[in-house]
């Protein structure tokens, strides 16, 4: 496996998805990882990014968001930096799942989604930057 | 995503394939409820050739089916792929949509 880190820059708009897509599956075919790993992988971070650009920014400036990729052993390290509003989705309620469709809301779903197809998140504010690292294990029997 | 639309009698079929998520999701919300507004009832969602779902996308299969509901309507989702279909368990989704292996598990559904 390629212990080298891989690092792109997004720019704060929805068609970058295409983007994020495509870095995501040539850096995950790199290191040997299945379509599911992939897929759950690039799921977490569109879910993370659209956030960030719908509701990250006051202004309507052009900003980057800054991804980068980390092989650590069995993990992969997915570390995505702005420089938005402060938002730590860690700390995001849970959305109630015994609901009925009537009731079923999808603000909040996004980070439930990452929440369960990572296996740590963890939030930092440094300075103006939102800072979220991300942990997925590579080696679990569907993944890698 | 290019979205394929058919008739079968009163059902309108919707076949994806591609990636659904914020960059088209709004593309496929507009399909979905032009046919709703055009009288349709029943509706069925292909995801066989759908590679990528995200929140965007449950989002528009919410939304369609709670104006279904309204109306007396039903739709079916068939032919997921695992890592497809595990995203709308993680969600909770499962609970209230009903979610097929097949074209003729939904056509039989409806």
């Amino acid at each position: 496996m390629p212990k080298k880190k891989h690092s792109f820059e997004l720019k704060s708009k929805i068609s970058e998805l295409d983007t994020l897509c495509h870095e995501m599956e040539k850096f995950g075919r790199s290191l040997g990882l299945s379509k599911k790993c992939i897929f759950e992988i690039n799921l977490a971070l569109d879910e993370l990014f659209t956030n960030i650009i719908s509701y990250g920014f006051a202004d309507e400036k052009e900003h980057s968001i800054k991804i980068t990729i980390t092989p650590q052993n069995d993990m992969l390290c997915l570390c995505i930096e702005d420089d938005g509003l402060p938002f730590n989705p860690v700390d995001v309620e849970e959305p109630d799942l015994k609901r009925t469709i009537e009731d079923c809301k999808i603000g909040g779903l996004g980070i439930h989604l990452i929440k369960n197809l990572m296996d740590e998140v963890c939030y930092e504010r440094c300075g103006r930057i939102n800072k979220l690292t991300l942990k997925k294990n590579i080696t679990a029997t569907d993944c890698g | 995503m290019e979205i394929i639309e058919e008739k079968q009698k009163s059902i309108s079929i919707f076949k994806l394939n591609g990636r659904l998520d914020s960059n088209t999701s709004q593309g496929f919300e507009k399909k979905i409820f032009d046919a709703i507004s055009d009288g349709s009832k029943n509706i069925v969602v292909d995801f066989r050739d759908l590679d990528y779902i995200s929140s965007a996308g449950l989002r528009v299969i919410l939304k369609a089916t709670k104006a279904l509901n309204r109306e007396d309507g039903k739709i079916m989702l068939c032919a997921m792929q695992d890592y497809v279909k595990e995203v709308f368990e993680i969600a909770g989704f499962d609970s209230f949509l009903s979610i097929v292996p097949t074209m003729d598990d939904a056509l039989k559904g409806l």
